[in-house]
């Protein structure tokens, strides 16, 4: 009755030809089969994946989801994503649980308060909600605030987003699995794309350790795996690093906490499961590594610096701490292409730690782009050619840089 | 896992200590045959592939040296130079 023997998405054998072939089952790698086959009617298709469906970041995520980004290439996507949580969820029909508590954004100095001023009024020009509010107005929305001169950076403000919130990644991961399956697209799990070949200056077939599939359409949606499969496989290098990012959760407590609540000053952000635990990250030693090791200096930095704006946390204990790979840009943006280096080649990565949020609209676009051939004009800033043409996006209000050159 | 590394003046020592400066690019290109294409590459792009790389560290909170190590990004420890993983 509660249909617990049966399987939300079926395996299929390996085939020799498909019209799409999709490395990584991750998120985007899913939401793009999903799109192919609900707006193409594209659905030989195949994702392949070299452990199992989320074993990525997309498993591995802190859940939130919010669309008040700094800049104006990035907000609308970020919003239309935003929109679509409650559609797939009647959609796919599979609870995603979006739980849409509102992002406060902490504000630790004058600074701080004034690029808020601008991100809270690029956001409000595209017609998303965002606010200022003072100190006084933090406390109220969340009363657990220490506003008190007393940490080493005081609260001087903060930036609400009343729509955004917390979706479970899982259930996003298998409610669109179970939305390609449906639609017959092939999922294939423990299987590794090794190789990519190309005839007369196209895609024509991937290399994967359970044979050869050829294919006119190749998508690179690897995550941390992204850039090497690109430099490796495909002949071209990204200005990506891959850094390992950690996060963890305390035991559960009584409800306190009842919005994401984040600090760019103390580098952390923390909201509370309906269970009680109160997830918080996140954390990236600064060097470049593939281990999604955790660190004992991260679980001490956390405490410090979590306990400064929410006192009431301390003695609280830590239960859970994971990693998982971040593959960052030097301007926080990702990189969206196609038919690079060869006609047929589309990459989707760089997304750091923003590609929760972003996965499914994503996924609807790169579905437009590989099926028609033509760049969907939302995705055009995100062209690998910015970096050549001096146009990074200040997603960030510095470079992030994890190469010698600052 | 603590990780370290070796600064060729001060030894093993914690790798908080230090900076990391990118994957080893070679020499900066010359610049009277510099291309848009070249530069680029040579500010931005990397290999970004797990395992082996030589790459540049800078010991800030020590002595201030640049050097290169050569490192497994898959375990976060150390390669002698002279090991034959380091011939990519
Ligand atoms: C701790 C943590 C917290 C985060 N918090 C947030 C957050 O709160 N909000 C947010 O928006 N984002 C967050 N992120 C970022 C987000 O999780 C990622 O950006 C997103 O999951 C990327 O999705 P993806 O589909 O591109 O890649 P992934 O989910 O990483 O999927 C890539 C898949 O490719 C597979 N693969 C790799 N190589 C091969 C190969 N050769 N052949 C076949 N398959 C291969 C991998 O096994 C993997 O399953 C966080 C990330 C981490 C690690
Ligand atoms: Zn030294």
């Amino acid at each position: 009755m509660l249909g617990l023997r049966k399987r939300i998405w079926t395996p299929r054998p390996v085939k020799s030809s498909y019209d799409a072939v999709i490395i990584g089952g991750g998120l985007h790698g899913l939401a793009t089969a999903y799109f192919l086959a609900r707006d193409h009617g594209i659905t030989n298709v195949a994702v392949i994946e070299k452990r199992f469906i989320g074993f990525g970041g997309s498993g591995r995520n802190t859940a939130i989801v919010r669309a008040n980004q700094r800049t104006q290439e990035n907000l609308p996507l970020y919003k239309e994503a935003l929109d679509l949580w409650p559609v797939l969820t009647r959609e796919l029909d599979f609870n995603l649980m979006f739980h849409n508590c509102g992002n406060l954004n902490l504000a630790h100095g004058e600074a701080a308060l004034k690029a808020m001023r601008l991100q809270v009024s690029s956001a409000r020009f595209l017609g998303i909600d965002s606010r200022l509010l003072d100190p006084k107005e933090c406390k109220d929305l969340v009363p657990a605030l220490d506003i008190s001169q007393r940490p080493r950076y005081p609260i001087t403000g903060g930036m609400y987003h009343p729509p955004g919130g917390i979706v479970r990644h899982d259930a996003v991961v298998w409610g669109l699995a179970k939305g390609c399956s449906r639609r017959g697209v092939h999922i294939h799990q423990g299987t590794e794309v090794t190789g990519i070949g190309f005839e007369r200056g196209k895609v024509a077939w991937v290399d994967t350790d359970r044979g050869k599939i050829r294919t006119p359409r190749v998508l690179n949606a690897a995550g941390g795996y992204s850039a090497g499969i690109a430099s490796r496989l495909m002949g071209l290098r990204l200005p990506i690093s891959v850094l390992t990012i950690q996060a963890m959760v305390t035991q559960p407590l009584k409800p306190l906490l009842h919005h994401v609540i984040s600090s760019g000053a103390y580098h952390c952000y923390a909201n509370q499961t309906l269970k009680g635990e109160i997830v918080t990250g996140a954390h990236m030693d600064p060097w470049p590594n593939f281990t999604t090791q955790t660190t004992a200096a991260y679980i001490k930095h956390q405490a410090e610096f979590v306990t400064e704006f929410l006192p009431c946390l301390k003695g609280a204990k830590f239960m859970r701490i994971w990693g998982g790979l971040a593959d960052m840009t030097p301007d926080m943006a990702p990189i969206i292409d196609g038919h690079v280096p060869a006609e047929g080649c589309f990459i989707d990565c760089g997304w750091g730690y923003f590609g929760f949020k972003s996965s499914t609209v994503t996924g609807r676009y790169m579905a437009r782009y590989m099926a028609t051939g033509e760049c969907p004009e939302i995705l055009e800033p995100f062209a690998l050619k910015r970096f050549q043409e001096h146009r990074l996006m200040g997603e960030t209000a510095a470079l992030v840089d994890y190469s010698a050159n600052n | 896992m603590a990780f370290t590394i070796t600064c060729p003046i001060c030894g093993p020592r914690s790798g908080y200590e230090f900076r990391y400066g990118g994957e080893d690019k070679g020499p900066r290109p010359d610049p009277a045959q510099m291309t848009p294409e070249a530069w680029c590459d040579y500010v931005h792009m990397t290999d970004s592939r797990p395992g082996v790389q030589k790459e540049w560290w800078y010991h800030r909170a020590g002595c201030g040296t640049w050097f290169t190590i050569y490192r497994d990004t898959t375990t976060n420890l150390e390669v002698a130079p002279d090991s034959p993983e380091t011939v990519a």
